[in-house]
């Protein structure tokens, strides 16, 4: 039976308003709603499609985190994945991404996934480091960025979304890992009846002080809002020339 | 779950420790996955078709009920047993709140899972749910209720349609008009209730297939547009006698005890849609400029903010406090037994007066919240360019259907003095301990250094005040009290503004050392200010009702006692109004 795991990140709802915390390296965590990271929602349902394509197939779902990150484990439990780790942490905010990364590798390394699933980035922390991180240090290749995703006997064959929206056709041979976009396919719903089936499988915790991470090498010297500053710019011309301008900047900022 | 089972009713006499209230910080995980799925299906499905159901095209309505189906979310009533999920009551209250989201497509959606569904559950035979039950579940078929009649609304019993039975005894022949019936449009199943041989109010399951029934035109209505609502005629509906649900002659049963859950669930709703329209009514007010500011920097403008946001916050807390109520009690009967669903009534009917207030203080603080909204909006809230308008239409309906509030809160104060009168309430002697205490000054002094001592000083004030008159009307009017009809609607105001600020109270003592010290400020301010327009409601509702019962010495005496018993000291009253409106402008939502 082939192995899938689908790494996930609970991140604050970014409708939140943040305040900077009082070491000034990171947002203060009291009073937010946490919810998956949503590149990870394309990522889980990446995972469980494939899960489903190839019928006999295992998906585990990890996260990392405090224990208020179990819930969003049970969100992917709900989506599909068979069983839950969660990497007990309650410094996980603190880590770089390479020490993010080597948990995860960590834990990868004797159990021979086939797949690995992971989002493009965080929406919090936005490094886009952790999955090629995890390739890396597992030395099996990462496709980054994907759009499109199809599995075929160990060969996947995938778009990745390039700069100024064009597209890269690419394959590789598994083990492998692959970090989703936003729109590579649409995440489902968890249904009720799932949610309630997603209660009873396996959630196992793993506490993280036994693995032995590697120094950090990024420190976060300070964290602030840009600041303010008046971003208007006024289009002047006939309206014809108003238009192709505006049209120009919309291409522009695509 | 709340530990206590508590007898309905008896908020009024006794106290209630905090940590017996479920809130909703008590959600679990499920339940807030639940609450996650119906607002992404709402805003995915729904609010990208809103005009077009407002428009009157059934097929989005119709599509979305199929979607609802597939996500489980119309299968959480039914038994396991039956291919259903059997959730409690916090659940299928979450739901109904964040299906409101929806507008119109949640009367539907409502009127389906409730008093279309419900009876069919807790009646039907099982060759009947094998037959229908999977149908409705699954959203293939949508499910209608039919009980109101052109010349019975409020007094459904005195219902005139009939049922005959054929001469071959193989079927009913229904004949009537049934009035206002949602969902009537497109529903595939309805629960008629019709009097056999004039007499035997019975209930039946009719489909639309059958020969003789007949769907009216869609009515032309202020509000929720893009729900359904006809007449159902029935010339001669031939209706197979195995299709009758539950006992003939027992047709009440079904009707009233599904309107009890009917009503709390109205509260959910009406819950769900005044956050939303709170929410549009703060960002509107942060957008919009005036005299050089946003006129979220107001007073004027805070003030409605704020007393919204406290009373939304009180309609919340009520909700899910009842929702507990009921999940304790039902979870003590034994699922095994035959009698499983009779007790199962029961135990809902315990709480009926709670249910009832659910239902009118919940939509009346929608009603206010939208008013309120579309005051923000000035002009613009008059126009249909933006959705406060709407707001204001659809709020409307909720203070007239599943018992008007009239009804309902007539039903408040009579429902609590016939327990009262067959000994399950011991309001009498309480009532004469609380009219001693009217006569003996109160040297108790406040230990403020508990949290919230005030509020419930004012609280246990206002339940010896309710005693008081209470016990007064039922003094001087015996059994003609039913008569004096403002005096009970009197009655279940103060009742109500009990219920509500209670819950409001002991919520925000459960939960407060949890929070941060922001949040706590705006908690605080929050019970500051419902407290306030709570006591305020509640004597002006005491005096009313001291005018209406008494008259010289012993008015006098009462109205004292009213000064006394509502006496509230909301220091600092302002500076929480500001609290709670620049944090609500800073979330641009609703805040807890
Ligand atoms: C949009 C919509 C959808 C509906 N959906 C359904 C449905 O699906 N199925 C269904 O069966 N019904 C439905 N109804 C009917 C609804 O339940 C009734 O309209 C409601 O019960 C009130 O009845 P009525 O309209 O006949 O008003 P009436 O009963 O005539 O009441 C008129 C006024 O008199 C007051 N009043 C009546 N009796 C008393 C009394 N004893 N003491 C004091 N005051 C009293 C009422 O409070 C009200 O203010 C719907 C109605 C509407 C408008």
């Amino acid at each position: 039976m082939k192995k899938l795991l689908v790494c996930i990140k609970q991140v604050p709802d970014m409708e939140s308003r943040f305040k900077v915390n009082t070491d000034g390296t990171w947002y203060e965590e009291t009073d937010l709603a946490w919810r998956m990271n949503e590149y990870d929602e394309y990522a889980v349902e990446q995972a469980v499609q494939l899960k489903e394509q190839l019928g006999e197939a295992e998906l585990t779902v990890l996260c990392i985190g405090p224990d208020r990150v179990k819930e969003t484990i049970k969100k992917a439990l709900a989506m599909g994945a068979d069983r839950g780790v969660h990497m007990t942490d309650n410094e996980s905010h603190l880590r770089d991404p390479l020490a993010i990364a080597s948990m995860i590798a960590d834990f990868a390394r004797q159990q021979d996934f086939e797949l690995i699933f992971t989002g493009m980035q965080s929406q919090d922390r936005g490094s886009a480091q952790v999955g090629v991180l995890v390739a890396e240090l597992l030395g099996i290749p990462a496709l980054t960025t994907l759009v499109e995703f199809a599995y075929d006997q160990g060969t996947i064959t995938a778009k990745r979304e390039l700069e100024g929206g064009s597209r890269a056709l690419v394959s590789c041979s598994t083990p492998a890992l692959v970090t989703c976009q936003l729109g590579l396919n649409r995440p489902r719903y968890p249904t009720l009846p799932n949610i309630m089936k997603a209660k009873k499988k396996e959630l196992a915790s793993l506490p993280v002080t036994d693995l032995k991470l590697p120094p950090a090498q990024l420190k976060t010297a300070a964290m602030a809002p840009p600041p303010k500053r008046g971003s208007a710019r006024i289009l002047e011309g006939d309206t014809g020339d108003v238009a192709a301008q505006l049209a120009a900047v919309i291409k522009e900022k695509m | 779950m709340t530990e206590k089972i508590r007898k309905g009713g008896d908020f009024l006499i006794a106290e209630t420790a905090c940590q017996d209230v479920f809130t909703p910080e008590d959600f679990s995980d499920e339940q807030r996955a639940f609450a996650e799925t119906t607002e992404k299906f709402v805003a995915d499905e729904i609010i990208p078709h809103l005009e077009e159901i407002e428009n009157q095209d059934f097929s989005h309505v119709v599509a979305g009920m199929r979607t609802c189906g597939e996500l489980g979310l119309l299968m959480m009533d039914a038994a396991e047993e039956d291919g259903g999920l059997e959730l409690d009551k916090v659940s299928s209250m979450l739901v109904g709140e964040k299906i409101a989201g929806g507008g119109s497509f949640s009367v539907a959606f409502s009127a389906h899972t409730g008093i279309g569904t419900l009876p069919l559950i807790y009646y039907g035979t099982a060759a009947q749910k094998e037959k229908y039950l999977d149908k409705l579940i699954t959203g293939q078929w949508c499910a209608a209720y039919c009980l109101t009649e052109p010349g019975s609304g409020s007094d459904a019993l005195s219902a005139q349609a009939t049922a005959t039975l054929s001469d071959d005894g193989s079927c009913y022949l229904l004949n009537g008009t049934k009035q206002y019936i949602t969902n009537g449009g497109f529903a595939e199943l309805f629960t008629v209730f019709a009097k056999i041989d004039k007499e035997h109010f019975t209930c039946f399951l009719v489909e639309k297939s059958f020969a003789g029934l007949i769907v009216g035109n869609e009515e032309k209505k202020m509000g929720i547009k893009g729900s359904s609502t006809t007449q159902i005629i029935l010339d001669n509906c031939r209706v197979p006698v195995e299709n009758v649900l539950g006992e003939i002659g027992k047709g009440h049963k079904i009707a009233f005890n599904v309107l009890n859950i009917g009503r709390f669930k109205l509260g959910a709703g009406v819950t769900g849609a005044a956050k939303i329209a709170l929410a549009e009514g703060i960002r509107y007010a942060n957008e919009r400029k005036q005299f050089g500011k946003p006129i979220a920097a107001f007073g004027a403008i805070q003030e409605k903010i704020a007393d919204v946001t406290a009373a939304i916050y009180a309609s919340e807390s009520l909700v899910y406090r009842l929702a507990g109520l009921l999940d304790t009690k039902l979870a003590t009967i034994d699922k095994g037994i035959p009698d499983y669903y009779e007790q199962y009534q029961k135990g809902i009917e315990e709480y009926a007066p709670e249910c009832a207030i659910s239902k009118v203080f919940c939509s009346e603080v929608l009603a206010q919240t939208v008013d309120e909204v579309v005051q923000i909006h000035g002009g613009y809230g008059f126009c249909s360019e933006y959705p406060a308008e709407r707001f204001y239409r659809d709020e409307r309906i909720n203070r007239i259907f599943e018992g008007t509030n009239e009804i309902n809160r007539l039903l408040i104060t009579g429902m609590i003095l016939r327990r009262a009168m067959k000994g399950e309430l011991p309001l009498q002697s309480e009532a004469m301990k609380a009219f001693e205490s009217l006569m003996t000054p109160s040297f108790d002094e406040l230990d403020d250094s508990a949290p919230f001592a005030a509020e419930k000083a004012t609280l246990q004030n206002l339940k010896t005040l309710y005693l008081v008159l209470a016990g007064a009307g039922v003094q001087k009017f015996m059994d003609k009290l039913a008569d004096e009809q403002e005096i009970l609607m009197a009655a279940a105001d103060i009742a109500i503004q009990i219920f509500a600020a209670e819950s409001a109270i002991l919520r925000a003592e459960k939960i407060h050392h949890s929070l941060s010290a922001a949040r706590q400020q705006q908690l605080i301010a929050a019970v500051k200010v419902f407290t306030f327009n709570a006591t305020e409601a509640a004597a002006t509702a005491a005096r009313k009702a001291a005018y209406y019962i008494e008259e010289g010495d012993t008015l006098t005496m009462i109205l004292s006692g009213v000064r006394r018993f509502t006496k509230y000291d909301a220091t600092g009253l302002l500076a929480a109004k500001r609290t709670l409106a620049q944090a609500a402008a800073e979330t641009e939502k609703y805040l807890f």
